[in-house]
């Protein structure tokens, strides 16, 4: 975890390094270390430093970990089709730009460490680069035949499926992943954005508890499990409607219990939004509305039924106040809108 | 009886340095051998994946109370059910880790060469330490003692008078043993070889014994009552809400 004094360190240095002062090398270890996306940065930099002959003898063995940095910060930023030829062998640079090709970087590298498995994986993240999945398949297959329990691989495997739009591909890499590294929080965390844009809430809400299970304190887990148990009712509505229209009598009984599920999934999703209210200290606006809307589709739900009473709480129309003293705070223009909503959605129950 | 002995500087300057400097000199010496033999173990596929079981069931159990009644219980069937749950461990499967041990080439070669990294130095050292520096009054503890000690502590000074606080260099080689730890993880860094006496309390159990810890989660799991705290956040929430509005 990042600590908030690392990040205060690390925002210092990138100031003090975009202004001319010293210390990229401090900033590019601090990089590596807390693994904040800033490739960018790390390019600049870090080329100016391997660029620098003098510069870089001063490495020495670190040398070597900071072309693997610069190339991976190369990918991010595509530039592997940049073709400015750095001539190695006479290390004189052959041109004004000072950017190095990234297939020297590459080849830097595995000269000196052939055979190694993390330069394999620079190749194989090269020609995903370059779009060629076929070629990049290989070599990543070639390299779990050696080293069978390689995370990064796994990851990159799934990462060539997303790429390529195969999402149900890459639901099936990261289920077979998990089989093994069931512990990997990032993992289930992918797992469930991919299923929730594939709209299969009920998976992505299994997702989600496991992240809750690992890491119950993150406000954001609790809102998507909450989203996802909306959006689930949702899918359930819609399924009323599909079997209204086909099965008359049996659709009447399935109706009930459709609804009953829409119900249980709603009263679940209020109850962590209003968990994410305690955990973020009533600033998320996103569980705010949630708990208006949950409420509101509650209470729609349960119109006909008396016979369960549900506690009248305060909750949404101390929500619904809270939203309205936010965006009088920060977007006053769009606060006849909201106050527009919350009429209708006060009417309504 | 209760005399004060006065010991010579040259005690101090031919006895105890040198034998802390020993001492030193030899961990040094251990920590690059052990480097330079380490061998890499490629981890087991089914070792890494019961380690990565026990983490999430031990997830599943700290922070229950944060998913819903239905998926806890079916997660928890998932993990501890007869049949094919993850956490459960067949009787015939239940290896005796000395068999386990003894049967693995890899493992037992791993086992004797730490064990021999450990052992030998020490055992060298201390003959040593017995040969040259014995018979003599080395040191003064500043506390006293039980007679108990003094056939560990006095090594070659055979007066039964000599108060037990004054002891021969064997008790010094003690105290440079377990004390020149901090000293070696302050040069060395964390990790190194010359953790004696951390080692000496691993030797008790064997890291990965995985049907032990196996089974020790499937009970605490079996055991657990399932409270979902989430309706109390809706009380929390108001609250929550209600001082931010104040």
């Amino acid at each position: 975890m990042v600590g908030a004094e690392e990040a205060a360190r690390l925002d210092r240095l990138e100031i003090q390094v975009e202004n001319g002062g010293g210390g990229a090398w401090e900033y590019l270890c601090l990089v590596r270390k807390l693994k904040p996306r800033r490739s960018d940065k790390v390019l600049k930099h870090g080329l100016a430093i391997l660029n620098d002959p003098k510069a870089r003898s001063n490495l020495g063995g670190e040398e070597w970990t900071l072309y693997e940095q610069v190339a991976f910060a190369a990918f991010d930023c595509q530039q592997h089709n940049v073709a400015k030829v750095f001539s190695l062998s006479l290390s004189l640079p052959l041109h004004i730009k000072s950017e190095k090709h990234l297939m020297d970087c590459v080849a830097v590298l595995s000269k000196e460490f052939p055979g190694s498995l993390r330069v394999g994986r620079l190749e194989g993240m090269l020609l995903e680069a370059e779009n060629s999945w076929a070629e990049a398949e290989k070599v990543y297959a070639r390299l779990l035949e050696d080293n069978p329990l390689d995370q990064i691989i796994y990851k990159r495997k799934v990462a060539i499926a997303k790429a390529q739009g195969d999402l149900k591909v890459a639901v099936d890499f990261l289920n077979k992943y998990l089989e093994i590294f069931m512990s990997d929080h990032d993992a289930w965390r992918e797992l469930a954005e991919i299923y929730v844009s594939l709209q299969m809430y009920k998976q992505a809400a299994f997702c989600y508890e496991e992240l809750l299970l690992s890491q119950p304190t993150v406000s954001l887990y609790h809102l998507a499990y909450a989203e996802a148990n909306e959006s689930q009712c949702i899918e359930y509505s819609g399924f009323i409607i599909l079997l209204f229209l086909r099965f008359l009598l049996t659709a009447f009984i399935e109706q009930v219990l459709y609804t009953m599920g829409g119900l249980e999934n709603l009263l679940t999703a209020k109850k962590y939004y209003a968990s994410t209210i305690t955990l973020s200290g009533g600033k998320n606006t996103r569980a705010l509305y949630g708990i208006c809307l949950c409420s509101a589709a509650i209470s729609q739900l349960t119109k006909g039924r008396s016979k369960e009473e549900k506690e009248s709480s305060d909750l949404p129309s101390l929500a619904a106040e809270a939203l309205l003293r936010d965006y009088k705070y920060r977007a006053p223009k769009k606060l006849p809108l909201l106050n527009s909503m919350l009429k209708n959605m006060k009417l309504s129950s | 009886m209760a005399e004060d002995l006065v010991l010579d500087r040259a005690i101090r300057d031919w006895v105890l340095i040198p034998l802390s400097v020993v001492m030193v000199l030899i961990g040094f010496l251990r920590y690059f051998v052990s480097k330079l033999m380490r061998s890499y173990q490629t981890p087991d596929r089914k070792v890494v994946k019961e380690g990565q079981v026990v983490l999430r069931a031990r997830n599943l159990r700290v922070a229950a109370g944060f998913i819903p009644t239905k998926s806890f219980w079916s997660r928890r069937v998932y993990f501890t059910n007869e049949e094919n749950g993850l956490l459960h461990v067949p009787k015939e499967q239940a290896q005796n880790p000395q068999a386990q041990m003894f049967s693995d080439p890899n493992m037992a070669m791993d086992m004797m060469k730490k064990n021999i990294s450990m052992i030998v130095p020490q055992t060298l050292t201390f003959t040593w330490v017995n040969f040259f520096f014995s018979g003599f009054v080395a040191a003064k503890i500043p506390f006293p003692l039980t007679h108990r000690f003094r056939g560990m502590l006095q090594n070659g000074i055979d007066l039964s008078t000599v108060d037990v606080s004054y002891v021969s260099g064997r008790s010094w080689y003690f105290l440079n043993l377990f004390g020149l730890r901090g000293l070696f993880s302050l040069i060395l860094g964390e990790e190194n070889a010359t953790d004696d006496a951390q080692r000496m309390m691993q030797m008790g159990g064997f890291g990965f014994d995985p049907t032990k810890s196996l089974s020790a989660e499937k009970d605490s799991l079996d055991i657990i009552q399932h409270e979902w705290i989430l309706p109390k956040m809706e009380k929390r929430a108001e609250d929550v809400l209600k001082k931010l509005l104040k």
